[in-house]
């Protein structure tokens, strides 16, 4: 199987490593290319810090925004123990968000269930993985790719110093273990960020829209973006939404979409499509 | 000289309309378009103008210059019967070579038409950004190969263990 890159020989630069750790019902991974110390390349314990700092993150959030712990702030806020005014600077930051993205995608992305309970997961993970990005920035890593869950954001290239991307794998829906096609994230490409989203996930946090049955026909959509919540948010959005909502995606965001129908049919924007000699 | 500025007006502002466009479509890219506008063709018939270098994709070192593409449409325009259609010149993009024809009649621009536009293979392509349906069998395999992280939905730290990303974790370890 030849799913990584080729392996660079050691003597001659840094080789990628991996790091993950579980939350937010997920596994969350970090790629770095790790090197020597010496010659200005993070080393292993670069890779340990910089995914302790991940983790952190995550975590604080998962105790914030977790409707599966009882004590969390979106637990109460959900039981009704306590109201949106009286809640955190950083909960009422999220609803901002997650609301100013209903409107945006005219509630095919929406932050609330159909029984009115507030849920911000369709929102939250994007936002860990965007603040985290942050955070590896600011720790003066340049070069590394975040996965959570298969929501991917990265910076740099696998190779410190060239404009070589990185490549990202799209599951396909009907074989999980078979990847339908490639996209270059970083790099010379503009897009740094890619999500997925599926309609398996809709107990989660997708609900159709409206009564159009037939249109809402994608089971798994990908975006790819310059930031993780755009991405993530209208991946989720054109799963709800079906092709009207990919339209408008395609033509007001700065965009690049891949959607698989349940008959396996695809849609793809022009990114997607195969390039020249490909 | 009229007809040189109109020409030169409607090809600059053919120049912008594609950088607009490219700059909506693209990775930063095309950094010059048509910045040194200039046209050959005898006055009223049918000319090619020359829109200056065109920037290669990829190039992104600079940023773009069109806005001084534009000044060149300060000529008196106005009182021209400039008519006739001009190809500006093939510009290189994602998505392949493009060229801009504008027509123009009594000295203003009535269409801009992208003459070239297909890829390699001779088969046209759309320049917009909409989803078009893509054949499974056109991507698999060629794209897929080689990856440093998978995309996919959001799956359980269970489903985890037996996923394509678990395995390429486990090879970077």
């Amino acid at each position: 199987m030849q799913l990584t890159s080729s392996p660079l020989p050691a003597s001659t630069g840094p080789a990628l490593k991996a790091r993950t750790f579980e939350c937010m019902g997920t596994v969350i991974g970090l790629t770095l290319p790790v090197g020597d110390p010496a010659e200005g390349q993070p080393g292993p314990d670069e890779l340990t810090a910089a995914t302790a700092v991940v983790e952190r993150l995550f975590r604080d959030l998962d105790e914030t925004f977790s409707l599966y712990r009882p004590g969390s702030e979106a637990s109460r806020l959900a039981r009704g123990e306590m109201t949106l005014p009286h809640a955190s600077v950083q909960m009422r930051e999220a609803y901002a968000e997650a609301h100013e993205w209903r409107l945006l995608t005219e509630g095919a992305f929406t932050p609330e269930r159909p029984d009115g309970v507030l849920d911000l997961s369709g929102i939250i993970k994007g936002h860990a993985i965007r603040e985290a990005g942050v955070s590896l920035l600011a720790l003066g890593r340049r070069d590394w790719c975040l996965n959570a869950g298969g929501d991917v954001l990265v910076s740099g290239s696998p190779r410190p110093g060239s404009t070589e991307p990185w490549k990202a794998g799209v599951v396909d829906p009907a074989d999980r273990r078979t990847l339908i096609t490639g996209f270059a994230l970083g790099g010379t490409n503009r897009h740094h960020a890619i999500a997925t989203s599926g309609s398996a996930e809709r107990g989660e946090h997708i609900w159709w829209v409206g009564s159009g049955a037939r249109d809402a026909g994608f089971v798994q959509v990908t975006v790819a973006a310059a930031d993780i919540v755009t991405a993530d948010v209208l991946a989720t959005a054109i799963v709800a939404g079906g092709t009207r909502m990919l339209d408008r995606a395609a033509e007001e965001w700065d965009v690049a979409v891949l959607a698989i129908d349940a008959d396996g049919s695809m849609l793809a924007t022009p990114a997607f499509q195969p390039v020249r000699g490909a | 000289m009229k007809i040189r500025g109109t020409v030169a007006a409607a090809l600059a502002s053919a120049g912008i309309l594609l950088a607009g466009w490219q700059t909506g479509t693209q990775a930063g890219g095309i950094s010059t378009v048509a910045s040194n506008t200039t046209a050959a063709g005898a006055p009223g018939a049918t000319g090619t103008g020359t829109s200056g270098s065109a920037g290669s994709a990829g190039s992104s070192s600079s940023s773009g210059t069109t806005g001084s593409s534009g000044s060149a449409g300060s000529g008196p325009s106005s009182s021209s019967n400039a008519s006739g259609t001009y190809k500006g010149t093939t510009v290189q993009t994602r998505f392949g070579p493009v060229q801009v024809q504008i027509t123009v009649a009594n000295g203003k621009i009535t269409d801009v038409t992208a003459l070239q536009l297909t890829n390699t293979d001779g088969k046209s392509i759309q320049i917009s950004n909409r989803a078009a349906p893509l054949l499974k069998s056109k991507v698999l395999a060629a794209q897929s190969a080689n990856v440093q992280t998978v995309s996919g939905a959001t799956i359980t730290s269970d489903a985890y263990l037996t996923s394509l990303q678990a395995a390429i974790d486990a090879a970077n370890l």
